[in-house]
């Protein structure tokens, strides 16, 4: 077992053909470590959005190999693909990330239930105490705030013990505090349980919550720091502009 | 202004107005259709038994007509929803986005209505081959070319339109500009009061007619039957959700017991959304209860005055009703492909928490099949108090008589379009790419 928790492997990603074909993605090469927290940014169009749908099966690389603990999840059918983003992986949007009709506990359980496993209800019951919805077990999507239904897509994540947990800007959405109350949850998660988490931001503020920060631009990784301020990754933002 | 963009957008979106065109071109076929055979037979006293039957069938037409018109342009609005945010973004204001709307739907109504009065000569020409060789009409039926049906038919064809694109145009502005892009999953209130009140208003005149139906002449009971029918179809469905909250949540139940995982959210959705659920149970139960109501009508009237049909008289009224039937599939298909093709982002969600394709399957069917059971369970009920009603005027007694093998091809073929309209709906979001947003 290696100690990436996924391995990109010559992914490249285009879309359209001819002449309008567009590389989001060009040979990228990277393992994203164990236990670690990664920040993945770029300017719009740099490929950062599809780098997390490869990495997390949402999409299919054109070719390149993307390794979820040592499978290559590029060759599973859909079927198996459906399993693996059910066990092993974990996803969070900007919005969109809980099922309207389902009350937030339903959310929490419901990778369990697909797979036809009853979770141990004090256990959903202290997690969604940890993330701050003690209480809420039974509101639907519509009655919580967007700070807290990303917090029930958080505690949904959690619950199955992940291999790596994907977000994608998860914070556009939310004011700054709500934001921040939601990255300290993530960051959390890395820390106190060893959780590997990937995660896309534009903003700065987010990034240095994380250990590593990736750079992209026109589908290429372009630079990486380790655990830098925010004035680094601002001053690297616009230095490539 | 408002003109120029309404054809523009009719133009560049024939395939989504399609189904629209086609359910105004065949209310304005059957109606300008029957309307013809009518005026043929007018003065002949032998064919006055049939053109009862046909001038019943053009108006159970006209009746059901409203209802599907209704429900293929709200599918109409609903795909454009986009449009309309971006109209309203840039200043349109909601009543202009619904004159929009209504333009778009009266363009669509009037073309199909003229293709409809065209295809309405071949069609009676058809139908009077069909009486005649069935026996269903005592003599030769003669087409007559006279303008009153066409007149009608152009008459008719704006006509139902007109309060369909107004439903529809209200879903559409009901949409704010931002709404778009973050959908809102507010729950809607059960049961607003005006919805109460029409249906219990058409639920009461509905009970009206049942009881006057034994008391009035012979001739007018079959109107007043078919009549109560379409009076206790619009107070259903306006009261429906109610019904399909209990009924959807006890079959959800036992749903979500045989298989947890596929039936939990359907559960949910029957239980929070029952309105959403009606909307494509609506449909089902107007077929079932029309058709039944007309098809044993002529069963229990023959059985009261001893007629035992055989051959192709026997199928004549089956196969009359089979052609209203077909129409009815259209917006039984576009109902359960509208409420799947609403639910685009929630399907695309439980893919990504892992529900496998065999799951989501299951998962459709299961929503479709109680969706489709509760409807044919409430048409059933209709059905059989009108029929009851009609027994009583004709032989005294509480009873009618039945085919059961002709009931369950109407129901069997209720659930297999329900079925292939949510398939279809959501093969591209099963299969397609799994990419958030668009």
């Amino acid at each position: 077992m290696s100690d990436h928790a996924v391995l990109l492997q010559g992914v490249t990603r285009t879309y359209g053909s001819g002449a309008t074909e567009v590389a989001a993605l060009r040979q990228v090469d990277h393992g994203f470590p164990r236990g670690g927290f990664t920040a993945v940014m770029g300017p719009s169009g740099s490929g950062k959005s599809t780098l997390l749908q490869c990495a997390s099966g949402l999409d299919r690389p054109d070719s390149g190999a993307v390794r979820v603990a040592g499978q290559d999840i590029t060759r599973l059918a859909e079927n198996e693909l459906a399993v693996l983003r059910r066990d092993r992986i974990g996803v969070i949007f900007q919005s969109f990330n809980l099922v309207p009709s389902l009350t937030a506990w339903q959310n929490v359980i419901l990778p369990s239930r697909l797979a036809r496993r009853r979770p141990d209800p004090a256990h959903v019951r202290g997690l969604l105490a940890r993330v701050g919805l003690a209480g809420r077990e039974r509101h639907r999507p519509a009655q919580l705030s967007g700070g807290q239904q990303q917090r029930v897509a958080i505690a949904r994540a959690l619950l199955g013990r992940p291999e790596v947990l994907f977000a994608d800007e998860p914070t556009g959405a939310l004011d700054r505090g709500t934001g921040r109350q939601v990255l300290a949850l993530l960051r959390e998660a890395v820390d106190e349980f060893g959780q590997t988490v990937v995660m896309v931001t534009h903003d700065p503020e987010a990034a240095v919550r994380a250990d590593q920060v990736l750079f992209l631009t026109d589908g290429r990784i372009v630079d990486i720091l380790d655990r830098p301020s925010t004035a680094q990754i601002g001053a690297r933002l616009d230095g490539r502009r | 202004m408002i003109s120029t963009l309404a054809w523009n957008n009719v133009r560049t979106n024939r395939l989504g107005l399609a189904a629209s065109f086609a359910a105004v071109l065949l209310a304005a076929m059957l109606v300008s259709g029957s309307g013809l055979l009518v005026a043929g037979a007018d003065t002949r006293d032998e064919l006055s038994d049939i053109m009862g039957l046909l001038v019943l069938s053009a108006a159970v037409s006209g009746f059901v007509a409203v209802f599907v018109v209704a429900g293929t342009l709200s599918m109409h609005v609903l795909r454009q929803r986009r449009t309309w945010a971006l109209l309203r973004s840039v200043g349109m204001t909601s009543r202009q986005v619904s004159r929009l709307i209504t333009a778009e739907a009266m363009v669509v109504a009037v073309l199909a209505s003229a293709a409809g009065c065209v295809l309405a000569v071949p069609y009676a020409a058809l139908m009077a081959g069909f009486l005649r060789t069935t026996g269903l009409a005592a003599a030769d039926v003669p087409v007559e070319m006279t303008t009153g049906p066409f007149i009608l038919a152009l008459v008719t064809g704006p006509g139902v339109t007109l309060p369909a694109a107004r439903v529809a145009a209200r879903k559409a502005i009901g949409v704010r500009p931002l709404e778009v892009l973050r959908e809102s999953a507010a729950q809607r209130r059960l049961l607003p009061w005006p919805r109460a009140v029409v249906g219990a208003i058409a639920l009461a005149g509905g009970i009206v007619l049942l009881w006057l139906v034994p008391q009035v002449k012979p001739v007018a009971a079959v109107p007043a039957g078919l009549g109560a029918t379409m009076a206790l179809c619009v107070g259903a469905s306006a009261l429906g959700p109610v019904a399909l909250r209990v009924m959807g949540g006890a079959l959800g139940a036992l749903v979500a017991w045989i298989d947890p995982g596929a039936g939990m959210p359907v559960r949910a959705s029957l239980v929070t959304q029952p309105r959403r659920a009606m909307s494509a149970a609506s449909p089902v139960m107007l077929t079932v209860a029309l058709a039944c109501t007309f098809l044993f009508a002529v069963a229990t009237g023959d059985a009261a005055t001893g007629i035992t049909r055989t051959g192709p008289s026997a199928w004549a009224a089956p196969m009359m009703v089979g052609s209203a039937v077909i129409y009815t599939v259209i917006s039984v298909l576009n109902a359960t492909a509208m409420t799947m093709a609403e639910r685009t982002e929630e399907i695309r969600l439980l893919r990504t928490v892992g529900t496998g394709p065999r799951q989501l399957v299951r998962a459709v069917c299961w929503e479709t099949l109680i969706v489709t059971s509760v409807g044919a369970l409430l048409g059933t009920g209709i059905a059989a108090a009108s029929l009851t009603a009609l027994g009583k005027a004709a032989t005294g007694e509480a009873w009618f008589a039945y085919s059961p093998l002709q009931y369950a091809t109407l129901v069997l073929v209720c659930v297999a379009s329900g079925l292939s309209g949510a398939l279809a709906a959501t093969w591209k979001v099963r299969h397609g790419p799994l990419l958030p947003g668009d």
